[in-house]
């Protein structure tokens, strides 16, 4: 048998171990087998010494290209075994067990709803003011012309602490702040933290927040009130929603009106939510009285306002669909975590 | 207030059904509440605002209507107005008021030989769709015509009044009388009283006596209609905590022009139910005031309301509201507002007024013209957003708590509860004082917490701190900050279970204070009986506010078992200090080379010591230190620990060469052993 048939001899042998091979270690020994210092391949280079030179020629060609042949066959035999080995890890690996759950943050609810009012207001050249909660009778009360002793002061049940010093019933004594501090024009947000003697149940909190906003210029009238509140509806309940004005009686301010939106759920068909008549009330506004632009020393005859107030509670009950306000202040982390 | 559909349609010509009334009355101001069908009318429940008692009576709202469609109002066509005689042959009394201030008018008509009976099918059935009880024709009338005209009015069994005298007068402290609806009452100094000679036979405004009753045994009445102050009658209701429809309308304010026609239209109706003739009338006082008159520029409106609407509109609804106008020269109009509209005193209220009839639904909406460039949010809410920005990166859930709590509270935190502020009228002893700190509401919240099952928190609060400054009556609102961890801060399959402690708290408020380009120092204090360890926090030297473990006599009364840690910051001096400007700082071209050092020394030596030897040996070419590793145990002989440090070196100008590390690394090694007297492992 000569050099040359021995290669081929080799190389079928090579081709049979290789198509049995199936582990990363049997594939070293193959490799130390066939192109090994002291392999198949080497010995059988060793008998070239002894033949012609067009021979040696011949033979040594060949037994190049089955080099290559050998290490090309087993590189590609490698790639091929630890892809598989791979592929039979990834198939045994359980994806479903749970992932680490890292520790998510979550911002209060009323904060959220109260953040979201900030930047529309904000966005509709709003200002962002804010007061004391601790308050005397002057910026609670008669400077918002609600005398003592009125009626108007059935709705407004006030915690005294001694003196004439309460916790704020409303954010409406910003109001009387910012225009003693402040010329027209003026364009701002108050939102804050009031309260009322109430007991705790599930529609009542004698703590809850306000956001109240006024604006004051020469020429501000009922129409930008009701495009101002028409604008921050939309945007803060869709961009379907309706609002409905009608009249009531605020002594801060006249005309005054309630203030409606279609019901976010049934959208003014008729629902539970909103009692069946489409709409939901959700702020009280009107015109400045001259009576308070006075009692800060703006001339009425110059200047005109409108003003605004709404409950964050009541708003964010509606947004969420949340039905007990004590929710709120038991920073239940079930609860909380609903706020992502 | 219930407004009766059909009894209505006496007064002005309504076309719409039921539902549209209430919404046409919704939209003008009365706003109505429900409608209920009774029999075969329909009664309306509407709220009726506390500026327009004149809305109180089916009258005043069929004048509402009848502005509203345009249609005529049809008073009752007898009686109201015409005045009937003083028979001086009749029966006589003695009319006295005493208490002129509190009664400015009072009136009194005699009707004898009256027949008391069931009222005629008619008025009971319109009284009864009222919800009202039907006593007998001449109570039943009292009542009609307070609902139709709005004029609370009593009857008094004339027979029964002793001495012939009625005097308005103020109570005697202690003096009772037992009211119509059976019950004592025991009346002080300052109410008001109608008495005979012997006694107070009703409490004035509010109730009549039960002894003076109009019965079937009535055969002579003596009808009262007055005016009373109504501040009297508001304080008087409160206290005897009683409040009726006659004492509704009394305190919000009557029609002073109504009190005799009222009278008048009762009399008459009265004798038309109840048979009699009318005897002697006593008026004592004149309550009317003189009529107010408003000088109205109707060209205002269009701007005020941002609508359109002709002058001959505007006087239109003014006079269908009751209103007299008169043209002046000037195009402006002089307004005579009427006796039941004491309301309207300024021209803005004559605005609301044609804004009302006019419809809020028909003004238009438009986006004002906003008023130029300002800062719309000042410095601290910018820092108070970026906290909860932060914080909630960090992973950290946002509570709210109540700012009212009990009294305890204030004993339990001494140390950290000056000066509370204490409410006089308090709902409950749990909300007695406004909260002089954060950590009770954050401890109450994970107490609630941990007793539902969830013992991992990680909850901060930003709210404000309240106390007072007694002598100065100055009463203080400082933002802050609470943080509260407690439970496990890693709990999972990959890592285990790793519990929260002092340093996990601190780590938040450092990664806090950077983010506002802050450095926070700590220093080890003792917040007596609250916290151990603890610290307090500064920056600039200033204290900032403590951070601790709480400790556990404070727990037990929260009923928590684990360990609570806490941090609570005042805000109004971070948010002057904070930096919110974000400067880019240049990224080093040369590579930085790290070296660890093993350290053993006494356990006395504190990290920031070490720290400032590093720093101070290391010069600039520190860029920085971080602790790898804390043992302490068997290992290491008692009184002793072992740290491991990893420390930075590099400059931003080439790179530093391993000699150059080295030396660098020897020479803090032997400062640390020279200031710290600390050996290397």
């Amino acid at each position: 048998m000569d050099l040359s048939d021995k290669l081929d001899e080799l190389k079928t042998k090579f081709d049979e171990a290789v198509s049995k091979c199936s582990s990363l270690r049997e594939l070293a020994d193959l490799r130390v087998i066939y192109l090994g210092r002291k392999g198949e391949l080497t010995q059988i280079l060793r008998g070239l010494a002894g033949l012609s030179p067009e021979e040696k020629r011949n033979v040594g060609q060949k037994a190049n290209t089955i080099k290559i042949d050998f290490e090309q066959g087993l590189n590609a035999l490698a790639e091929k075994i630890e892809n598989a080995e791979t592929v039979g890890k990834a198939k045994k690996f359980d994806v479903t067990v749970p992932g680490i759950e890292p520790h998510a943050g979550t911002v209060h609810p009323i904060t959220k709803t109260m953040n979201r009012m900030s930047e529309i207001f904000v966005s509709l050249g709003f200002r962002i003011a804010d007061g004391p909660e601790i308050e005397n009778e002057f910026y609670n009360f008669e400077a918002l012309n609600i005398p003592l002793e009125h009626p108007a002061r059935d709705g407004f049940d006030t915690f005294y602490i001694k003196g004439k010093y309460l916790l704020r019933s409303h954010t409406s004594n910003v109001q009387i702040h910012v225009m003693q501090t402040q010329k027209p024009p003026v364009q701002v947000i108050m939102p804050g933290r009031v309260y009322r003697p109430d007991a705790v149940d599930a529609s009542h909190s004698f703590m809850f927040h306000q956001v109240e906003g006024l604006m004051v210029g020469k020429k501000v009238s009922f129409a930008d009130l009701k495009g101002v509140l028409l604008a921050f509806c939309q945007s803060m309940f869709g961009p379907d929603i309706k609002i409905r004005l009608r009249p009531n009686y605020f002594p801060f301010t006249e005309p005054s009106a309630e203030v409606d939106i279609s019901c976010i759920i049934c959208k003014g068909k008729g629902c539970r939510l909103c009692s069946g008549n489409g709409w939901l009330e959700i702020l009280g506004a009107g015109m400045v009285n001259p009576k308070v632009f006075e009692a800060v020393g703006y001339d009425p005859e110059e200047y005109t306002g409108f003003a605004f107030g709404m409950g964050v509670e009541r708003i964010t009950l509606l947004l969420y669909g949340i039905d007990d306000i004590r929710l709120f202040y038991e920073n239940d982390i079930r609860f909380l975590k609903q706020f992502r | 207030m219930k407004l009766s559909y059909n009894w209505l349609k006496d007064y002005v010509n309504v076309k719409a059904s039921p539902e549209e009334l209430a919404r046409i009355l919704t939209m003008s101001g009365s706003k109505v509440e429900g409608i209920a069908k009774v029999g075969d009318d329909h009664v309306l429940e509407l709220e009726i605002t506390a500026n327009r008692p004149d809305c109180l009576n089916i009258i005043g709202l069929a004048r509402e209507l009848s502005a509203v469609l345009g249609e005529e109002l049809k008073l009752p066509e007898q009686n109201i107005g015409k005045s009937m005689p003083d028979d001086k042959n009749s029966v006589r009394i003695e009319c006295i008021v005493e208490a002129p201030e509190l009664c400015p008018q009072y009136t009194a008509r005699i009707i004898t030989g009256v027949k008391v009976k069931k009222s005629s099918a008619k008025i009971a059935a319109r009284i009864m769709a009222l919800g009202m009880r039907e006593i007998n024709n001449v109570a039943d009338i009292t009542n009609y015509c307070l609902h139709e005209l709005g004029q609370p009015m009593h009857a008094f069994d004339l027979d029964k009044i002793k001495g012939g005298k009625i005097i308005v007068r103020e109570a005697r402290d202690g003096e009772k009388i037992v009211t119509i609806d059976g019950v004592e009452r025991e009346l002080k100094k300052g109410m008001l009283v109608i008495a005979d000679v012997e006694r107070p036979v009703a409490i004035a405004g509010i109730m009549g006596g039960i002894d003076t009753e109009v019965s079937e045994k009535t055969k002579n009445v003596l009808l009262e209609s007055a005016y009373f102050n109504l501040l009297s009658i508001r304080r008087t209701g409160r206290k005897l905590v009683l409040s009726t429809d006659a004492s509704y309308r009394y305190e919000r304010g009557v029609d002073r022009g109504m009190i005799i026609p009222a009278s008048e239209r009762a009399a008459a109706m009265i004798m038309g139910e109840a048979g009699g003739n009318v005897g002697g009338f006593y008026n004592v006082g004149d309550c009317r005031s003189k009529k107010m008159s408003i000088d109205f520029d109707p060209n205002k409106i269009n701007t005020t309301l941002g609508i359109d609407i002709d002058k001959k509109e505007v006087k239109g609804i003014l006079v269908r509201l009751g209103m007299e106008v008169s043209d002046k020269t000037d195009g402006r109009f002089t307004v005579g507002v009427p006796s039941f509209r004491e309301d309207i005193k300024l021209r803005v209220d004559l605005m609301e007024e044609i804004a009302r009839i006019y419809g809020y639904e028909n003004i238009p909406a438009r986006i004002p013209e906003i008023s130029p460039a300002v800062i719309r949010k000042e410095k601290p809410r910018q820092v108070k957003e970026k906290i909860t920005e932060v914080l909630v990166s960090l992973g950290m859930n946002e509570i709210m708590t109540y700012s009212l709590v009990n009294e305890s509270v204030v004993k339990r935190f001494a140390a950290i509860s000056v000066s509370p502020v204490t409410l006089m009228n308090p709902l409950s002893e749990d909300q007695r004082v406004m909260t002089p700190h954060l950590l009770d509401g954050m401890l109450k919240s994970i107490s609630w917490n941990i007793n539902r099952g969830t013992c991992d928190l990680r909850f901060f609060e930003i709210g404000k701190k309240y106390s007072v400054i007694e002598d100065a009556r100055q009463y203080r609102e400082i933002p802050a900050l609470c943080v509260g961890f407690t439970g496990f801060i890693r709990n999972n399959w990959a890592e285990g279970k790793r519990a929260v402690t002092f340093f996990d708290v601190k780590g938040v408020i450092e990664a806090l204070f950077a983010s506002l380009r802050l450095v926070p120092k700590f220093k080890q204090s003792l917040v007596e009986g609250i916290l151990a360890p603890s610290a307090v926090i500064s920056v600039d030297g200033e204290d900032v506010g403590f951070i601790g473990e709480v400790t556990g006599k404070v727990l037990k009364d929260y009923g928590v078992e684990q360990p609570v840690f806490v941090s609570e910051i005042k805000l109004d001096r971070l948010y002057e200090k904070a930096s919110l400007m974000d400067m880019y700082k240049a990224l080093s071209k040369f590579p930085f080379s790290s070296r660890d050092m093993s350290i053993l020394c006494d356990k006395t030596v504190t990290a920031a010591d070490m720290y400032d030897v590093i720093l101070v040996a290391g010069t600039e070419l520190v860029k920085d230190i971080r602790l790898v590793d804390v043992y302490e145990g068997d290992k290491i002989p008692s009184g002793k620990k072992s740290l491991t440090y990893s420390v930075t070196y590099g400059l931003d100008n080439r790179t530093l060469n391993d000699a150059e590390v080295e030396s660098m690394h020897a020479r803090i090694k032997s400062a640390l052993s020279e200031k710290l007297g600390v050996t290397f492992r």
